[in-house]
């Protein structure tokens, strides 16, 4: 038996801890840990999960309690539903009947796809008007001295920091008397005004880190400035200008209260649309829950898609290139 | 090809309301196919004058003219000028031929893309980066992009080369083997060059002039023998060469055959022949070199000698940089063979009369290292 006195080791083995310095105490700590992590997933993705799962149900299933937490009797009569909807809705009956022997009819009348048209239109319109002037202000913000500057940069995090519900009202006024209620130019302009003071930010951290040299490089390379900014200063962006880009869309796609507010019959987007399928007691919970799973389809993949760039994007000055 | 004339130029930044001169009067001429080294401190302006001879900052006074024209008012892109820069600047977001490629695609040349990719391929055959084309910046070495660099500012042929500190990011093998690299190549181009650094040593071994700025006023220009032998002032003296050159304050008499200068704890005296000038009694500032100093066994073995405990040893391989405590402050000597020396050795250090540099009050030389001799003169080493 070897005591701490005669033991050459012993000094480095100070400050031991049994759930630190023992096998029996790693796997507790890895345990913990473990649950903890699915506990925390169970969470967050419960509601994703329960979309999906009375989506598959039927009405009859939905409704029983203790509810079923994986459908008993798979239905796809919601896909079904929305599906036909839409295709009445769009006019196709005749085509799908003839081409797909499929008789085609549904007891609700929305045209899911219409929905997903307009909210593209009006998000993709509001993420460029976003990008376009919050890259040109945060330009300026970065690169030149200004009086004001330090306010005007609270000043729009502050805009950031109380809902856009709140002047509900004189935004509406303003929009009456600009003569664009019930116009899908009216979401744009809001949806634009209430994303690009992020856009400011998120870019003007690039901005800020943006090293000058390369300028100086794109000048002795004999570009104009329009040839710096359109194959120096673009390109190295995009990774910015994409995160700022889904930032701005993600919110338009989801905003309702403007949307339910502004719009009516068939210009409304996707989200007043959604909530017209939801009718008091008659409500059909898996037609809604199909359709939600529908029209975030078109996001999901343009998200896959771009999401390494949105990533990159938002880690930009941290991670060197 | 062109000739370079800077005159009174200076440049004054704004700081907050606060005017900061970052280049003062700085006035010198570049020869066709020169290559020049402006070497100084931080701050002491040779970057500003570099960045402004490029057109890439505008000079508050004095003139730049290329081949006798005046460029002030010409616009960074239309100067036909090429620079390297410290961190590279690259462009990230293209592989290296288009790095390489990209000036030559700008509107001021007129080249078709056959001819872009003959020229872009003859440079990387030149700088041994073919291989390297079709890779981004990130997936280069320092090296690599030093080289790619360095070929964005052959590929277009320009009538000037600027290089602000392009070797101050790399490890130091690399930037010796670099350094002879540039060297040669600008030889062999034969285009004019003005190149930036803060290293002497580097300034000494590429530069054919070397101007030495020190708060943004030029302090000398001359070949790097001429700098090193004749620096103008105690500042030139103290910059350029390495260790650090020895001062001492001491007083210059005249005696009967020459002058004596007095100094704490050693004197010397210098024959007539040995000093330019006939010298009113002084103070003077003593200059010599740590190669110049060398161990002796006792006083009248060399014309200075002075003594001192060895306080540091700091071995080089053949030599070591030693430095002794003595009666007039810290002195460092290059010593050969050093192995039996110990700190806190009594060492004393001779140096010959002819090596000693001497300035007068005004802080200028009044004799230089390796003065030549007027004929007739007696030598005596």
């Amino acid at each position: 038996m070897t005591t701490d006195a005669d033991d050459p080791t012993a000094e480095f083995r100070k400050n031991q801890s049994w759930l630190y310095d023992s096998t029996a105490g790693g796997y507790v700590r890895k345990t913990a840990i473990g649950l903890t992590t699915a506990l925390m997933s169970l969470f967050i993705l419960f509601p994703l999960y329960w979309m999906v799962v009375t989506s598959l149900k039927t009405t009859q299933e939905i409704q029983q309690i203790p509810p079923t937490l994986l459908p008993v009797d798979l239905s796809f009569v919601g896909f079904e539903e929305v599906i036909y909807s839409s295709i009445q809705q769009g006019g196709y009956t005749g085509f799908v009947e003839s081409t797909f022997g499929l008789e085609v009819a549904s007891s609700i009348d929305i045209d899911v796809l219409g929905l997903i048209f307009n909210s593209l239109k009006v998000s993709i319109a509001a993420g460029l008007l976003a990008l376009v002037l919050g890259t040109i202000a945060s330009y300026v913000i970065s690169r030149r001295e200004f009086v004001g500057k330090n306010a005007l940069m609270s000043l729009l995090l502050a805009s950031l920091m109380f809902p856009g519900t709140a002047i509900m009202v004189p935004e509406w006024e303003l929009i009456n008397t600009l003569d664009l209620f019930n116009t899908h130019t009216a979401l744009v302009l809001i949806y634009g005004a209430m994303t690009a003071p992020f856009v400011v930010w998120l870019m003007k951290g690039f901005f800020d880190e943006f090293p000058d040299s390369i300028l100086d490089a794109s000048r002795m390379d004999q570009c104009s400035p329009v040839e710096t900014f359109l194959y120096v200063i673009v390109p190295m962006a995009r990774n910015s200008l994409i995160a700022s880009f889904i930032f701005a869309f993600l919110l338009a796609w989801n905003e309702l209260v403007f949307a339910l507010t502004l719009l009516s019959g068939d210009k409304a987007t996707v989200p007043p649309g959604l909530l017209t399928f939801v009718q008091g007691f008659n409500t059909q919970w898996n037609v809604v829950a199909a359709a939600s799973i529908l029209v975030s389809i078109p996001v999901l993949i343009g998200l896959a898609y771009i999401q390494k760039y949105f990533v990159q994007g938002l880690t930009g000055g941290a991670i060197k290139g | 090809m062109t000739r370079v004339t800077v005159s009174g130029l200076t440049k004054v930044f704004d700081d907050g309301g606060e005017d900061i001169v970052a280049v003062d009067d700085v006035s010198f001429e570049v020869e066709d196919g020169e290559f020049i080294v402006l070497v100084g401190p931080s701050g002491c302006g040779k970057t500003t004058t570099l960045r402004m001879v490029g057109g890439l900052e505008t000079p508050t006074s004095g003139n730049l003219e290329f081949d006798g024209t005046v460029v002030n008012d010409v616009k960074a892109r239309n100067r036909d000028v090429a620079m390297v820069f410290q961190d590279f600047a690259l462009y990230p977001h293209m592989d290296v031929a288009h790095n390489l490629g990209f000036g030559l695609r700008r509107e001021n040349n007129d080249f078709s893309e056959a001819e872009i990719e003959e020229r872009v391929k003859d440079v990387a055959e030149m700088l041994e980066i073919e291989e390297l084309l079709g890779q981004h910046p990130a997936e280069l070495s320092g090296g690599q992009k030093q080289r790619v660099a360095l070929g964005r500012a052959i590929v277009r042929e320009p009538r000037l080369f600027l290089f602000d500190e392009p070797l101050a990011n790399l490890d130091a093998n690399l930037r010796k083997t670099m350094r002879t690299e540039i060297d040669a190549l600008q030889s062999q181009m034969g285009i004019t060059s003005l190149y930036v650094t803060h290293n002497q040593e580097e300034a000494m071994t590429m530069a054919d002039r070397i101007a030495i700025l020190d708060a943004g006023q030029l302090q000398q220009i001359g070949a790097p023998e001429e700098v090193f032998n004749n620096p103008a002032n105690t500042f030139v003296a103290q910059f350029i060469g390495s260790p650090n050159i020895n001062l001492f304050e001491g007083r210059l008499e005249p005696t009967e055959d020459g002058f004596r200068v007095t100094e704490s704890a050693a004197e010397v005296e210098f024959p007539a022949s040995l000093v330019p000038a006939d010298l009113d009694p002084q103070s003077v500032t003593l200059g010599a070199r740590p190669q110049d100093l060398v161990p002796v066994t006792g006083p009248g073995e060399a014309d200075m000698t002075i003594t001192g405990t060895v306080s540091l040893i700091e071995p080089l391989g053949t030599d070591a940089i030693v430095r002794i405590d003595t009666g007039s402050g810290p002195v460092t000597a290059m010593v050969t063979g050093y192995e039996s020396l110990e700190r806190g050795d009594e060492l004393t250090l001779g140096i010959a009369a002819k090596d000693i540099y001497l300035f007068d009050t005004d802080d200028s030389l009044v004799k230089p290292r390796h003065y030549e001799m007027r004929t007739g003169d007696e030598v005596t080493a």
